[in-house]
């Protein structure tokens, strides 16, 4: 875990040693202990599930269907999420900033609530096809098939693409594009020889990740699309609830070699990649996007019209869920329900459940920046032992949460003897711990290629100057990296709002549950009521965050 | 009573300790802990917190009813077994023939008590309610799987019905792997059909272009977006919307599934006889009534205190059906399997 260069200072031992416990006691132990069923029977090692896995033409087809709805959504995530990247990169408008704030928010949103909105617009009734029918057309029939699962994957996912995407392009030195064009390239050749390859790691990491969160996909699969289109997702889960342990760390292992697999190849790419690029000194200015009326403005509006459809669509259909009485009528009643929650003995209180989720964020944000920075120095170069290493520390994305969640319950949560001693890892800080191990990767994929494309000459100049490795990290590396920072910051906050899995079994019924877990709770019988009320202020509270966030935390040197 | 001191995690460093220190709750006596599912609990009217106002109300000492709420259910408390870590439940509430069949095949010791003798109105429950062969689960209330269906575009009568052309793409079940209804209504169709058809006849149901959706929530909401015009639920179901035609009970060949819920008392409680109090409590005519009315289920006897409104909308149907424990017992994994196999291909 040192600095790239010279002996590893004491700042950064106690930051590695502090990251790699927490990733041992959170993440290698509790998944490692669900996957040994895989390689070990009766202390034994065998290979035997993994090949009766590999010998059932059931699971290959599983497996085949799960990569290719995967591929579709990742398709449609980049088709819906590039052109937001361009927009918010390269125009300036009122709201732009709100707007690339709000882009967090899909990511939060429990699936039900997701299933909901997606029933109700794009249902054989919804407005879209209410819309089409009244212009003549024929009706969509996208509800229970795969057309739906995939839309759904990349309203998900298209505004991380857009994210990501945005932030690389708003730092392309437009020193680099204004050198191409009065050499005489074309606005074209130039954007295709000097944009697209400084965009092509963005693009690329964000399509990694949502191949891999979609591969992984599983509430969304079965609550829009069904049993006929299970992904191996669907199956592990039924592996985990029925205890069949060995078949499910089969399919884990396998699911796992898939996903490193393909994270391991990126890394190579990412590390190549980035050692020809650089943080921006001068990002481009941006256009003024209510100007004249062009050919480039008309296709933006057409845009906007799609992302109105498939993005503000299924979110106001559920904020209508919550205020839609049973028998269709207007009601708050679902909001006099949360507000007489806060005074119950009994069950989920929901101005707790926001406060807890807030405080967990902030906990969470406040250990993964360091972790995820301290991981990233660590891989910044490229070696193969930092390949390895940043592959592993990648883990949290390619391990399903399902394992995740099931080797933390019967290992911390359940407790280990140690010593004749039951050790026991519960509570609040347990649940942040967890949250930030789940979402440093997201700083580590943001803050790596930042930190590795910088100039080593700077570091260097500043250690012969006499500063300390620390103290060059402190002043020159990470305020040039700020940016990257911020991003990587935004996204700690939202995993860990929108974070389920370890959540839930974490709080153990306990008073530590989250504004997910609420909404969870309150799906009572019969109504959606209280669950979308709840998801609605969950909405809320998240958007209001988000924008904040990034209002006060700034964009660093992207905003001026 | 096998409960182990706590020790702050030391090995798991500093946070570990921090979390440790968090969840200080040491569980005494006088404390009747209830594991149970979110709507017992949540949601709007559930019973539990009149279940523990009323039956701590009436007692003069100071036991108290507290609420877990595992999301694994019982397999928490099966996992804990295996692992031997301490079990922090007294009571289960929820739990099916299924499950006390998993926890039978993975457990060689006794998670839960055996009660007989000891609970005085057990006898009150009704027979054929009654599902576990050792009396260690106790049914506290029961539903009946139906159908519930629109009758201004279907009819449906008998299982012939669903796979008839005129009703193609007009059904929406749950996924049985992971849904109580859905499971039940597997269960159904094998009662019917037999272990030997009844994949013939969900061929038949595929090839009409059934959806079988994950939970119980999925497969409800797409059927109140007017995705289809059946879908599998309870016959309690008139209880919420009245006797609309968008919410007609359906009872397949006069039946009905019945899935009766039972609770069983944890073989380590801590106050076994505070539990065993509160499960003679549950067992009251007035206290079977609210589960009944607050759950939306029907009552495990036959004198609850139910509301007249209740009971107007509220059907049982002309011939209950269930396996028993002994029928399903080594078989219900691989009907199940060889099911979501076929759906899934």
């Amino acid at each position: 875990m040192a600095g790239r260069r010279g002996r590893p200072e004491r700042p950064f031992l106690v930051a590695g040693a502090v990251t790699a416990a927490l990733l041992v006691v959170l993440l290698y132990y509790p998944v490692a202990s669900v996957l040994v069923e895989a390689i070990f029977e009766d202390g034994q090692p065998t290979l035997s599930p993994l090949l009766d896995v590999l010998a059932d033409p059931f699971y290959w087809d599983l497996f085949g269907f799960t990569a290719y709805q995967a591929t579709l959504s990742t398709l449609l995530s980049l088709a819906l999420g590039l052109p937001g990247a361009y927009v918010l990169a390269r125009y300036g408008f009122p709201g732009r900033r709100t707007v690339q704030s709000l882009t967090l928010v899909p990511f939060v949103l429990p699936s039900i609530m997701v299933a909901v909105g997606f029933a109700a617009m794009f249902g054989t009734n919804g407005p879209l096809n209410q819309a089409l029918a009244g212009l003549g057309l024929p009706k969509l029939e996208l509800m229970f098939t795969l057309k739906i699962i995939v839309l759904a994957h990349a309203f998900y996912n298209a505004p991380l693409v857009a994210r990501i995407v945005a932030a690389a392009w708003q730092s392309v030195d437009a020193r680099t594009v204004e050198t191409a064009r009065s050499l005489g390239a074309s606005p074209r050749r130039a954007f295709r020889d000097v944009v697209v390859p400084q965009l092509a790691p963005a693009v690329l990491t964000s399509a990694l990740l949502v191949f891999i969160f979609t591969f992984m996909s599983f509430p969304i699969v079965l609550a829009l699309g069904g049993l006929e289109l299970a992904t191996v997702e669907v199956w592990l889960y039924d592996r985990i609830r029925t205890l069949r342990l060995q078949e499910a760390a089969a399919l884990a292992v396998l699911e796992a070699i898939i996903t490193l697999g393909l994270t391991y190849a990126y890394l190579h790419y990412e590390t190549a990649q980035a050692a020809s690029g650089g943080v921006a000194p001068r990002p481009p200015a941006r256009k003024r996007l209510f100007a004249k009326l062009d050919a480039k403005r008309l296709a933006i509006a057409g845009y906007a019209v799609v992302i109105a459809v498939v993005f503000v669509g299924p979110i106001v259909s559920m904020l209508l869920a919550s205020v839609t009485d049973l028998d269709g009528s207007l009601s708050l009643r679902y909001y006099e329900f949360l507000l007489a929650r806060r005074d119950v003995v009994v069950g989920t209180q929901p101005d707790v459940a926001i406060r807890n989720s807030l405080v967990f964020a902030v906990g969470a944000v406040a250990l993964a920046v360091p972790m995820g920075v301290v991981v990233s120095l660590a891989t910044a170069r490229d070696t193969l032992t930092a390949r390895v290493v940043g592959t592993l520390a990648m883990l949290p994305f390619a391990v399903s949460g399902i394992v995740v969640g099931f080797g933390l319950l019967q290992t911390v949560v359940f407790g280990v003897e140690v010593a004749g001693l039951r050790i026991q890892v519960t509570g609040a800080v347990a649940i942040v711990a967890a949250h930030a191990v789940g979402a440093y990767p997201f700083v580590v994929r943001t803050v790596a290629p930042a930190l590795s494309s910088m100039d080593d000459s700077l570091v260097e100049s500043s250690r012969a100057l006499g500063a300390s490795r620390t103290r060059a990290l402190l002043d020159i590396e990470l305020p040039l990296v700020a940016p990257a920072v911020a991003a990587g910051a935004a996204f700690a906050f939202a995993i860990s709002i929108g974070e389920f899995n370890a959540t839930i079994v974490l709080v153990e019924g306990g008073g530590s549950y989250t504004m997910p877990v609420a909404v969870e709770r309150y799906l009572a019988e019969r109504t959606l009521g209280p669950a979308t009320a709840m998801g609605s202020v969950l909405l809320l509270v998240t958007g209001v965050s988000f924008v904040v966030i990034e209002r006060v935390g700034g964009y660093g040197g992207f905003e001026r | 009573m096998k409960r182990r001191t706590f020790i702050a995690g030391v090995g798991a460093g500093v946070t570990a300790t921090a979390g440790c220190l968090g969840y200080q709750q040491e569980p005494g006596d006088g404390v009747v802990t209830v594991a149970t599912y979110d709507s017992f609990v949540d949601g709007e009217e559930p019973v539990g917190p009149w279940l523990k106002e009323r039956f701590e109300a009436q007692r003069d000492d100071d036991v108290t009813i507290e609420f877990q709420v595992p999301e694994a259910g019982v397999n928490q408390y099966i996992q804990r077994a295996k692992q031997d870590a301490p079990i922090e439940a007294d009571l289960y509430v929820g739990l099916n023939v299924d499950e006390l069949i998993r926890i039978d095949d993975e457990l060689d010791s006794a998670l839960f008590d055996s009660l007989s003798g000891q609970l005085e109105r057990s006898d009150r429950v009704l027979d054929e309610l009654r599902f576990d062969p050792d009396g260690r689960a106790v049914p506290y209330d029961t539903g009946y799987i139906s159908l519930v269906y629109d009758e201004e575009e279907v009819e449906p009568e008998t299982f012939e019905d669903l796979t008839a052309e005129r009703n193609r793409g007009d059904l929406i079940v749950q996924n049985a792997q992971q849904s109580d209804p859905g499971r039940a209504f597997l269960l159904w169709t094998i009662h019917e059909f037999g272990a030997d058809g009844y994949l013939d006849y969900w061929q038949d149901l595929q090839d009409n272009d059934v959806r079988v959706l994950g939970s119980w929530d999925d497969a409800y909401n797409a059927y109140l977006e007017e995705e289809a015009p059946m879908v599998v639920s309870y016959s309690t179901d008139q209880v919420y919307y009245g006797d609309t035609p968008r919410h007609q009970v359906g009872f397949l060949n006069d039946q009905g599934y019945a899935n009766p819920e039972g609770m069983a008392r944890f073989a380590d409680a801590d106050d076994p006889d505070a539990t065993v109090d509160l499960m003679e409590f549950m067992l009251t005519p007035e206290a079977q009534g609210e589960i009944a009315q607050r759950n939306v289920q029907f009552p495990a006897v036959d004198d609850a205190e139910l509301d007249e409104e209740f009971s107007q909308f509220a059907h049982v149907p002309p011939e209950p059906v269930t396996f028993s424990y002994d029928e399903l017992a080594g078989n219900l994994d691989g009907w199940v399997e060889d099911w979501a196999r076929q759906v899934a291909q």
